[in-house]
């Protein structure tokens, strides 16, 4: 059993514990996070990824609508490359209250959000989609947010500092001795090893399983599990967030990223955290609300659905799903419960990560007797990739996989780059919708952070575009033939692959959606006979 | 509007379609066979699936399929098979024969299914194989060369080897030797490499070097692209030059044996006097009580009606484009007809299992002379014949039946369609 030794362990690999483990490096502070499955494996990977310019709380909570648009303007900054500044709207339809819209311009104003309202008339000249009965329309300051590069952005930056960062490691123990915490033990969920880690502090930054690990200390924090589901429609259907404009509720926000919209949430509480699957019902009353301000929804493929678990706080017992506060809650167990060492952070958005994390380490750092001042809101967490390195990129991987590959990779684009040019095999694009070329995948087969054939998935994000993954789930075997580590369980891969993509499949399963699938039975029934086929 | 008339319209030209207006033009009936694209049939290994596991086993590949479809039709009477199963063997040696007269023999195993490796090393049960697939004596091979060209994206000897090895058939000593040919060309796909293959350079480059790794009763395994043309046999040529036995596997689209087969039945059609009319797509029906009148097609930027005495729909289930969908709502896009969906549960929650899905078993019901029926058994229309994927209660994909269900109900179909009197 070896033995480790930091001073603090974090504990969550979602934005809350990624932008804990940077803020607590560039302070100097050694440290480990540590997730139980791959980075994002919570509801950093499963949400919306609207950075909120704060309009949508402005009427009700105006703090958490500066917060939101504060955050946002900083993220725009340090993180350019992982946020699209698309720009929002928020539309009224006859049915929804005038009353609101005015007071929610107000607000807006209050809180510093800028809006302008626009003429409608020009406004579906440009996004025909938008249904006609608009009767009223602002812009806003949203954006996008892709939130599994802003995770790794945050990790590899926090690793130029020093600090480390375990996936597939779930905290299962805490080591206490006279009312403080001294260390944790760790179970590595792909074998079962454990290990222990010495410490002098423990940041929960767990999300919804918050709760879970609270009570390994023997403590007890209430969390509201509450699941959203969204729809993936493969299509842009505007270049602009859109909003509804009226108290918030479900499926009234349409995101847009990248060839694709998101259209979401419900909101449905739920005991366990792990309660990811979104249900045909939901399914049907999102498409039922997004016809409302898109009346020719039913045109466009859906290609997926998907759902997400928020980790809502609850102070005081009782209320529940939306009405409660979506600001954040740090909790010092020392000073509620009497363990020294122990800090909880819970509740929040993702936009308002960094502050999260800034506020948490503020205390930490506090009780470490470290007085080294926050700087995650100036310091950039990547180094943009080089026009240079752009160029090279194209000759190699051509127009316009260059691009896709280097917003994907960041740092290590270069590295990639380089692979490709030595050896011309590894220009090859194993993943067509992606974009995902042999040197990419070779990279990070290599990384040591890939465990698993679906963290090389994950990372690549091949598999994840419109066709099944016929193709790219082959080809991923095939490409990874000289990384002796992969070449066995490929029955478990292919099949792991594809139930991943059915979850979301399945609820949407018709018109071109259900063509492909019997197409894909056919593929990897009829074909190649995976049903009945055996790994050992 | 354009009328054309007709004895026999075939919809779809897919092996039932192909099947069915083959076996009408050999009855003397005038037949046209209409389509909207080419059919599952090139997506396929090329091989004729009749019946894949045990009945009772379903993990254990069976010896003979016959005894198994015959236990199905005693167990199921809505299963295809029930409804054709008089015509099966002779639908089978009608369909080896045309085949035969052109030169691309499908071989049975002496009334045994094959076990014929895929591409990730899993070994497919399978009735008829065309002789450049059908690997004899798999287990007393002492050595498999898997040939993967280092440019073709869709073929990894690794991964074929990797999992091949696995398998209890193949002698403990067979050796597996995966080989690396380099075409020299940039990219390669599977109608390049095909087109290079019936090219003597082609061959004459890959036996050079593949000879010296060839050992002693030793196979070649090769990517299902040994040449596209039928009158050329690639693995005939190349297994002479090395001068051991030359296969291809099974593999993701596109393969060639599937495109092969197509291509010999709509030159075999058109050889029968079949009209055959490409690019177009049958759009509605006109029905009179329970017969249809004629159809309405569009192609070529042209609207037409054809009228005939029979009707005969091979439109290949949602993948054919026979039958399309919207949440909670499954039609069939020419007549109209009625989709047995079972219990309504769709799809099942495992994606890959051996129960399959309930989608690939929608279909639509029929009688025993392929007539559409209602859910009290009542003929719905008595000049329509339906065939193929479009025929409900079976899962093609875990039965391992497709092809076979396609060739028995396509020529049940155009054999009922012959004996129609004008
Ligand atoms: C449907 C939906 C849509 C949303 N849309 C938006 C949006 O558009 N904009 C926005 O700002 N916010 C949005 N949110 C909210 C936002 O996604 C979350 O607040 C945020 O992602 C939470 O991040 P986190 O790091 O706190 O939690 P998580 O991302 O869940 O991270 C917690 C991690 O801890 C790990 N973990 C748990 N227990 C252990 C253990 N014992 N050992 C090791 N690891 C453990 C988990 O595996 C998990 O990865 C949305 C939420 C949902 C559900
Ligand atoms: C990927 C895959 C692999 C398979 N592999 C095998 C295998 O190896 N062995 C095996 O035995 N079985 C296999 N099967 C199953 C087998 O292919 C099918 O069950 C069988 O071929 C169906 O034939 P069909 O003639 O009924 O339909 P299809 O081959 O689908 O033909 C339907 C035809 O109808 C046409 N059409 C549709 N609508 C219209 C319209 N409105 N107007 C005009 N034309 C129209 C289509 O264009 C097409 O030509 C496989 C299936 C799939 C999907």
């Amino acid at each position: 059993m070896a033995t480790e030794k930091v001073q603090v362990v974090v504990v969550g690999g979602g934005a809350t514990g990624t932008g804990i483990l940077r803020d607590l490096a560039m302070r100097g502070i050694s440290a480990l996070l540590v997730e139980q499955g791959d980075l994002a494996h919570g509801t950093s990977s499963r949400f919306h990824g609207l950075l909120h310019s704060g309009g949508r709380y402005a009427v009700k909570d105006q703090e958490a609508a500066k917060e939101c648009l504060e955050e946002n303007m900083i993220l725009r900054r340090i993180a350019s490359d992982c946020v699209e500044p698309t720009g929002g709207l928020f539309a009224a339809l006859p049915e929804d209250d005038p009353a609101y819209a005015e007071k929610w311009v107000k607000a807006c104003a209050e809180s510093g959000i800028k809006t302008e309202e626009l003429n409608i008339k020009e406004l579906l000249k440009k996004y025909p989609v938008l249904s006609p009965r608009i009767t009223k329309a602002y812009s806003t300051p949203d954006a996008a947010v892709d939130g599994f590069r802003l995770l790794w952005s945050n990790v590899n930056s926090a690793r130029r500092y020093g600090a480390k960062m375990v996936t597939y490691h779930k905290l299962s123990a805490v080591y206490r001795a006279n009312g403080a915490i001294t260390g944790v033990e760790l179970t590595n969920t792909l074998n079962g090893e454990i290990t222990s880690v010495e410490c002098q502090m423990v940041i929960n930054a767990a999300g919804a399983w918050a709760g879970e690990v609270a009570a390994m200390a023997g403590l007890e924090i209430h969390m509201i599990k509450d699941k959203g589901t969204l729809l993936a429609f493969n299509h842009r259907l505007t270049n602009q967030v859109v909003n509804r404009l009226r108290p918030p509720g479900d499926a009234d926000i349409f995101v847009p990223h990248g060839t694709i919209t998101l259209l979401g949430t419900t909101s449905i509480a739920v005991e366990d955290p792990n309660s990811t699957k979104p249900s045909e019902i939901e399914v049907e009353n999102m498409l039922n609300i997004g016809r409302e301000t898109m009346p020719n929804i039913d045109n466009y493929r859906i290609i997926r659905a998907f759902a997400g678990v928020r980790p809502l706080y609850q102070a005081n017992k009782g209320a529940g799903g939306r009405a409660v506060t979506r600001n954040f809650a740090l909790i010092d167990h020392e000073q509620k419960d009497g363990l020294k060492g122990l800090v909880s952070i819970v509740g929040g958005k993702f936009t308002t990560y960094r502050l999260m994390a800034e506020k948490t380490v503020d205390l930490a750092a506090k009780k470490l007797g470290n007085n080294t001042p926050c700087r995650t809101a100036e310091e950039p967490l990547t180094q943009p990739v080089t026009s240079e390195m752009l160029e090279r990129g194209k000759k190699v991987f051509g127009v316009p996989g260059y691009k896709k590959a280097a917003e994907r990779l960041g740092d290590a684009y270069g590295k990639v780059v380089e692979k490709a040019e030595q050896d011309p095999s590894m220009r090859r694009m194993f993943c067509e919708c992606e974009l995902v070329s042999a040197s990419e995948i070779d990279y990070v087969a290599k990384d040591g952070d890939s465990k698993t054939l679906s963290d090389i998935r994950r990372k690549t994000r091949m598999g994840m575009g419109t066709c099944q993954g016929i193709f790219c789930s082959y080809r991923t075997l095939g490409a990874l033939g000289n990384n002796p580590q992969f070449t066995v369980g490929h029955r478990e891969f292919i099949t792991e692959f594809l139930q991943n993509r059915w979850r979301g499949i399945r609820p949407v399963l018709w018109g071109q959606q259900l063509r492909e699938t019997q197409l894909s039975t056919g593929i990897f029934c009829s074909l190649f006979g995976m049903e009945r086929m055996n790994d050992e | 509007m354009m009328n054309k008339k007709t004895d026999v319209l075939v919809i779809g030209a897919g092996l039932s379609g192909m099947m069915a207006a083959a076996r009408a033009a050999q009855s003397g009936k005038k037949v046209t066979l209409l389509t909207k694209g080419m059919g599952t049939l090139s997506l396929t290994s090329g091989c004729i699936d009749l019946w894949g596991y045990e009945v009772d086993n379903p993990k254990q590949p069976c010896g003979s399929p016959f005894a198994q479809i015959q236990k199905v039709v005693e167990q199921n009477p809505s299963h295809p098979y029930a409804k054709v199963y008089d015509v099966l063997k002779e639908s089978l040696t009608f369909f080896q024969g045309i085949c035969d007269k052109d030169g691309l023999t499908y071989r049975d195993n002496g009334g045994e299914n094959w076990l014929l490796p895929t591409a990730v090393g899993t070994l497919r049960p399978t009735y008829l194989a065309p002789t450049s697939m059908a690997v004899k004596d798999l287990n007393k091979v002492k050595q498999i060369v898997v040939a993967g060209f280092d440019e073709l994206k869709d073929f990894y000897p690794e991964v074929l080897v990797t999992n091949l090895k696995k398998s209890k058939l193949l002698r403990p000593d067979c050796e597996l030797t995966v080989a690396h040919l380099k075409s020299g060309w940039k990219k390669l796909y599977a109608t390049s490499l095909a087109h290079r293959l019936e090219q003597p350079e082609g061959q004459r480059e890959v036996i050079r070097q593949l000879k010296p790794l060839i050992k002693p009763g030793a196979i070649v395994l090769f990517p299902p692209a040994l040449g596209e043309r039928r009158d050329i046999d690639v693995a005939g040529l190349i297994s002479k030059g090395l001068g051991c036995p030359v296969y291809e596997v099974t593999n993701l689209p596109p393969a060639l044996p599937g495109q092969r087969l197509q291509d010999l039945f709509l030159k075999y059609l058109k050889n029968q006097g079949v009209t055959v009319i490409l690019s177009s797509t049958v759009t509605g029906a006109q029905v009179a009580g329970n017969r249809c009148s004629h159809v309405t097609a569009e192609g070529a930027g042209k609207t037409f009606t054809i009228s005939a005495q029979t009707y005969i729909l091979a439109t290949g289930s949602f993948v054919g484009g026979g039958f399309d969908s919207k949440p909670g709502q499954i039609e069939e896009t020419i007549f109209g007809l009625p989709i047995n969906t079972g219990d309504g549960k769709w799809a099942s929650g495992e994606f890959l299992s051996l129960k399959g899905h309930p989608f690939n078993r929608f279909g639509i019901d029929v009688n025993d002379r392929l007539q559409p029926v209602d859910g009290q058994s009542k003929v719905i229309l008595e000049n329509v014949l339906v065939t193929g994927a479009n025929l409900a209660g079976s899962e093609f994909s875990i039965e391992k039946c497709g092809n076979g269900v396609a060739l028995a109900s396509g020529f049940k179909a155009g054999k009922l369609a012959g004996e129609v009197s004008r």
